[in-house]
């Protein structure tokens, strides 16, 4: 057992690294008592090169790679809820001397490994920067350490905003632990090749306008990956970025995110399956809105008003007994599947209590959301459900920084400050 | 130009003709309808020679009301053109439908109404897709749906996101008046009951329909074969263009049932 010289934290005898604070750890032993139970493709020495040959032998998959990169720092990522509860602020982990920095940080030197990776060539720097965010602050290579500084032994660090994606980051620290942003120009011992990279990644590090990020929550409710939101407008679509080339629900161009100081504005490019936010408070519902709930693609529509025709005849039908709307689940493109009618104050909609039932869909609450009417407005509220329920954004909207939202097939969460 | 029209037989004359130029009645007294105005309810008087039929106007609250002595050829019913007339009924075309005679047989024919035209069925009756017909209150539309060939990609190469759903063979959709849909129900098999309680699809407010009250299946063909389970205020469907008239039939127009009674 390894006992983290700046936090402290209990490690395996194999680590290199960390796995409370990224810190790298000083063998408890000479390196000949490495473990046997090693990978083999690991190379027994140098060890230092050890994480960075994990880094370039891990499987090219955006998935594996990010969660290698989870892997190495699970307490500095957010705080992940299986069930997509809103999240909470980012917070510094719960013991102070998690954050005092250690000199042995390799600066910029993983981002070197970058170029290596087989589908990097192909990839929008856009689209890997989340794969090498996390692990910047853990993946250390010994030819970059600098002797010269002596390990910090003072139990509390002053930490400091990221400006990118505000996760409070050690001082010390040249990247945030949280998305990889350079927290600091590079030193000038660093080589010059870690500037240029440190250029490419972040080219405004000067500048600190609003910045944010969408993260991609996996169906495991783990991170699959993050997309940097900078100040001004960012367009999200099938094509634009690794994080997005596999949904096939997505539209080329389907949602643009426009950051400034105001916030943060979605707006639909008329995308063919929208873009829906998770509710958090009642909403109100207009004629022709969609939400969805569970896999549940459910449009609301009023029941119009009797209007006679031209000549003055009114069009036959069932007497209407009160209904006030309709509740359609859409399964198909200009496809209803069953209509439910909506009358009396309030319709609860679930999978075991309610008025509309989904028994069949297992990702929808027992009982899952309400929709009411009070004076002639209709309104739909969440009734604390597992999964949420998510409204359309009809053209655009404003929404706060932790909303969790629903383009193509995947879930995202959106921080920015 | 203003006409006046013929008590008897619904002709349209010009207003200062004497007699009906149709079939003979006299017309003196008959006002003159302002030109493509409103019409006026017309009765038969009991001096008219008997008809070959007549029909019944059925009230629901006091049974059988007035009694159209169906004596000419045709016999047009609206809400302002025609013999039958139903200033008040909104649901009536102003002219509706035609009762009339060929070959010695009474026929209904539909005059390009807005609502059409309902007969009681007695025995099954086919209904192709999108066919309407009335069970109680309820005006229900029944229709095939398309073998589902998978989702799709659009144009730009995206697939749309659907609720998931079961392969259906037919979609059964109630019609609100006014012309909104109420309620999609999509059936898991061939065949879907209706009625007040214990069936596929259940209308427990509305007093006119029966218990266990009409049964629709649909064929390898994609035609649908409606029968009703011996309900006490039967199964109409909507009639296409014309269809015959036997004595006992019930004929709904707009909100007007007529029971036909042939002697």
């Amino acid at each position: 057992m390894i006992t983290c010289s700046r936090c402290g934290k209990e490690n395996q005898d194999l680590y290199k690294f960390c796995l409370g604070c990224g810190a790298k750890l000083q063998p408890a032993a000479a390196p000949a008592a490495k473990p046997a139970a090693l990978p083999d493709a690991y190379p027994a020495t140098p060890p230092p090169e050890l994480a960075a040959a994990a880094m370039t032998t891990a499987p090219p998959s955006p998935e594996t790679f990010a969660a290698v990169a989870q892997a190495f720092v699970p307490a500095a990522a957010p705080a992940l809820v299986p069930d997509f509860a809103p999240p909470v602020a980012p917070t510094p982990p719960p013991s102070a001397p998690a954050s005092v920095p250690s000199v042995q940080i390799g600066i910029g030197s993983v981002p070197m490994q970058v170029p290596t990776r087989p589908n990097a060539a192909n990839s929008p720097v856009a689209g890997i920067r989340p794969m090498t965010a996390v692990p910047a602050t853990g993946m250390p290579m010994a030819s970059a350490l600098q002797p010269a500084h002596a390990p910090f032994s003072a139990p509390v660090v002053e930490t400091v905003a990221c400006p990118h994606c505000g996760k409070p980051v050690a001082a010390a620290f040249a990247f945030c632990g949280g998305c990889g942003h350079r927290m600091k120009a590079a030193p000038g011992a660093v080589g010059e090749a870690a500037i240029q990279r440190a250029d490419a990644v972040a080219p405004t590090p000067a500048r600190m306008g609003p910045r944010g990020h969408l993260t991609l929550i996996r169906p495991d409710g783990t991170e699959g990956g993050v997309f940097p939101l900078q100040e001004g407008p960012s367009v999200v679509g099938r094509g634009k970025a690794v994080l997005f080339d596999s949904d096939p629900y997505l539209s080329p161009e389907h949602v643009e995110f426009v950051l400034t100081e105001k916030g943060l504005e979605v707006r639909d490019r008329r995308s063919l399956n929208g873009v829906f936010v998770r509710i958090t408070d009642e909403e109100t519902l207009a004629s022709g809105d969609s939400f969805r709930i569970g896999q549940e693609l459910l449009r609301f529509d009023a029941i119009n008003p009797i209007t006679p025709l031209d000549d003055g005849t009114e069009i036959i039908g069932t007497p209407n007994p009160g209904y006030w709307g309709r509740l359609s689940v859409v399964v198909g493109r200009d496809l209803d599947g069953p209509a439910f009618p909506l009358f009396e104050e309030k319709a609860r909609l679930g999978r075991e209590r309610g008025d509309i039932l989904f028994p069949e869909d297992g990702y929808v609450s027992g009982a899952h959301c309400e929709l009411s009417i009070r004076d002639g407005r209709v309104f739909i509220k969440d009734l604390g459900s597992s999964n949420g329920t998510f409204l359309r954004v009809r053209e655009s909207r404003s929404v706060p920084s932790g909303s969790l939202m629903l383009m193509g097939q995947q879930l995202f969460r959106v921080a920015f400050k | 130009m203003s006409t006046k029209t013929c008590p008897n037989c619904g002709n349209h004359c010009p207003e200062n003709d004497r007699f009906c130029g149709q079939c003979g009645t006299r017309m003196d007294d008959v006002p003159v309808s302002p030109a493509g105005g409103v019409g006026k309810t017309m009765f038969f008087s009991g001096v008219q020679p008997a008809g070959l039929a007549k029909l019944v106007l059925v009230k629901a609250d006091t049974g059988d009301g007035l009694a159209y002595q169906l004596s000419g050829t045709e016999h047009v019913v609206g809400r302002s053109e025609g013999a039958i007339l139903f200033p008040d009924d909104p649901l009536l075309s102003p002219r509706h439908a035609n009762f009339f005679y060929r070959d010695s047989k009474l026929l209904v024919g539909d005059e390009g109404s807005t609502n059409g035209v309902f007969i009681r069925i007695h025995s099954p009756a086919r209904l192709e897709s999108g066919a309407a017909f009335l069970v109680g209150e309820q005006l229900l539309q029944i229709e095939a749906l398309a073998p589902d060939f998978g989702p799709q990609p659009d144009a730009e190469g995206t697939y749309f996101y659907a609720s998931p759903k079961r392969a259906s063979k037919m979609r059964l959709i109630q019609r609100l008046r006014g012309g909104d849909i109420g309620l999609i129900v999509r059936a898991r098999g061939d065949s879907i009951t209706l009625g007040r309680e214990g069936n596929d699809v259940n209308f427990p407010d509305d007093p006119f329909i029966s218990g266990r009250h009409a049964e629709l299946s649909i064929g390898p063909d994609g035609v649908f074969t409606i029968v009703d389970q011996g309900s006490k205020n039967g199964t109409f469907i909507r009639i296409v263009g014309e269809t015959q008239l036997n004595h006992g039939d019930y004929v709904f127009v707009g909100q007007q049932l007529f029971r036909v009674e042939i002697t």
